[in-house]
């Protein structure tokens, strides 16, 4: 219902597009999906109203990272457009496809990866996160897409968390040396250790499609989303003193022991990572995964390292990055970047908002290596004020 | 579980003891820390049992420390390596590469010395630790019996008043090509702290440092042996 919801208020917005004067064509983001062969089915849709999942949404978004006043870099970050084609019934259930005319099973929508890791002990776990992830994601969205026709009316929160699952825990087995993977272009397979085994890294995914923004998240980065000018944290930090979290490890056996603040052990100051297996099996890679449908008044995904969050609270950054997108805009009225842009680049105004934020850490005094990703999911059109 | 003297007779030794494994990579931990009112009946230069059943008896008396006492606990872990002796003890005896094998070890610079006795090293460590750096000073180093030693002398980290000892040992089920390490320890219990807590970290951390330095020794012993055919 939710997902059903949320595209009629993103229907919506042809009329606020109207208002405008702006005729017929989506201004700014969102652009239609050429599907001639749906064009029945979307007039039988009614109205001329476009269903969200016959949307195409590019990616805008901005990254800027540092590091900082540590001694070495360890963060990693990667963004990946269209890096994935998502089967629409991961999306919303079949009755409501059909009501809208949609084939289920086929219908797929593409869609972009923004990931942030934090690398701690070194930063080869956070650079294989960088490459690996995107890859093997889209493979067991691969995977799933081919069993679509199997499955009933399901609980999609429950593919995603599979889907998630399966990827970070793949991507843990060749770190660990315990699946072999392929290294230099394709021409080698390894079954040994990325590299020495206290490495680890946070992974905080964000795959963002017309429709939905899905979130896996292990470790303590974290993403939070701007709507309605204010936060929604779409991930919640693995701490080890997060009560479900000790619980978790004391039942396996470990110790959560305050040693400089909370840690697994004494020694770790999160309770879930990629990589860092002479904790295992205390520290898991099981991303925790939230499935968020769209809204008219999305602002900004911000993804980020705790070099960030440490010293920025999740209301500030969400202010910061909202003025910082409607000042480049305001200020930059007469340009057209995301017209003229490949899908390649960083957009300007998201760019201009992650600097923005990075800064301000430095400013407030972290310590850690900081990096941000900053999604602008607001459809753009020139702007008179800022509201 | 209380420390109990040896010199104590009639006290049941309360240690659950695990069974050998002569498994390469397997880390095992044994220790305790002493209870007050045990630590006020114990006798300076009594030896602490804690050990007992897992140090080899030839290599047991270098892992003797004397009563820890109230506030102080210690512990061992001991490591099979699949290597010889020989091959182990040329990684364990270089006190100015600890990071050939000590994994959070991120750097190390020597400011006193040039490896032997008396040598003085500042260890920095890797991210990610309730620590930055530790001051250690080489205490033993003997190439006969193969016994290693130090001690933490300063740094920026909680472990006050830390002494270690290292020795190699040949495995007695495969003494050419199989060596037992044994790392065993006495330290301050940080305040806030429980003993059990203390040895935690560092048996984690030892353990890791050890499993680490059998991959590195065992690699080592493979190149000799294929450089020797």
């Amino acid at each position: 219902m939710a997902a059903a919801a949320a595209a009629a208020a993103i229907c919506g917005e042809d009329e606020t597009a109207a208002r405008v004067g702006c005729t017929g064509e989506w201004a700014g983001g969102i652009e239609r999906v050429d599907l001639g062969e749906r064009k029945e089915a979307v007039a039988a849709a009614g109205a001329g109203k476009r269903s969200v999942y016959l949307m195409d949404c590019a990616p805008v978004w901005g990254c800027a990272s540092t590091r900082g006043r540590s001694a070495e870099m360890e963060d990693a970050s990667a963004a990946v457009p269209r890096f994935a084609d998502v089967p629409v019934r991961l999306l919303a259930s079949r009755r409501d496809l059909d009501a809208l005319g949609l084939d289920a099973d086929a219908l797929r929508l593409p869609a972009h990866l923004f990931g942030v890791f934090d690398g701690h002990g070194g930063a080869e776990v956070a650079n294989y996160c960088r490459e690996r992830i995107h890859v093997v994601l889209s493979e067991e969205l691969k995977r799933l897409g081919k069993n679509l026709g199997e499955m009933g009316e399901v609980d999609m929160k429950e593919h995603w968390d599979d889907v998630f699952t399966k990827c970070f825990q793949r991507v843990d087995d060749e770190v660990s040396g315990r699946v072999t993977r392929v290294v230099n272009g394709g021409g080698e397979v390894r079954s040994e250790p990325v590299t020495a085994e206290n490495v680890g890294s946070t992974a905080v995914v964000a795959l963002v499609c017309s429709s939905h923004v899905v979130v896996a998240n292990c470790g303590d980065s974290r993403i939070v989303l701007c709507r309605g000018k204010e936060p929604v944290a779409l991930s919640i930090d693995h701490k080890p003193d997060r009560k479900d979290e000790r619980a978790r490890i004391e039942a396996q056996g470990g110790k959560v022991i305050q040693w400089n603040g909370y840690r697994v052990s004494g020694i770790l100051a999160m309770s879930r990572s990629i990589g860092d297996r002479y904790l295992k099996p205390f520290v898991i890679p099981k991303p925790e995964v939230m499935v968020v449908p769209r809204a008219k008044d999305d602002d900004c995904l911000i993804l980020a390292s705790d070099g960030l969050w440490d010293v920025v609270s999740n209301e500030e950054a969400c202010k910061v990055a909202r003025r910082q997108i409607l000042l480049w805009h305001k200020n930059n009225g007469a340009a057209s970047p995301l017209s003229d842009e490949g899908e390649g680049s960083t957009d300007p105004a998201a760019q201009a908002a992650a600097d923005y934020l990075m800064r301000l850490a430095l400013k407030k005094g972290s310590e850690d290596n900081i990096t941000v990703i900053v999604v602008d999911l607001k459809p753009r059109k020139k702007l008179k004020n800022i509201s | 579980m209380p420390c109990i003297p040896a010199s104590s007779p009639g006290i049941p030794h309360q240690h659950q003891h695990q069974h050998h494994r002569a498994l390469a990579g397997v880390g095992m931990a044994v220790g305790c820390a002493a209870e007050a009112a045990v630590a006020a009946a114990g006798v300076a230069g009594t030896r602490c049992g804690a050990h007992d059943g897992e140090v080899p008896m030839e290599v047991a008396r270098h892992h003797e420390h004397a009563e820890p006492g109230s506030g102080r606990c210690c512990s061992a872990v001991v490591q099979h390596v699949a290597a010889p002796a020989a091959a182990v003890w040329s990684v364990v005896r270089r006190f100015d590469q600890p990071q050939a094998y000590k994994r959070f070890v991120r750097s190390c610079a020597l400011l006193a010395g040039d490896g032997g006795v008396g040598t003085l090293r500042e260890v920095r460590v890797v991210s990610g630790l309730p620590a930055a750096s530790s001051r250690e000073r080489l205490e033993i180093l003997d190439d006969e019996s193969h016994v290693l030693s130090f001690r933490v002398v300063g740094g920026e980290h909680r472990l006050k008043n830390y002494l270690s000892v290292t020795t190699v040992h040949p495995s007695p089920s495969a003494p050419t090509a199989a060596t037992v390490v044994v790392e065993s320890y006495v330290v301050d219990v940080p305040p806030g702290n429980t003993p059990e807590d203390t040895r935690v970290f560092v048996d984690t951390i030892v353990k890791c440092n050890l499993q680490s330095l059998a991959k590195t020794a065992e690699k080592l012993a493979a190149g000799a042996r294929a450089a020797g055919s």
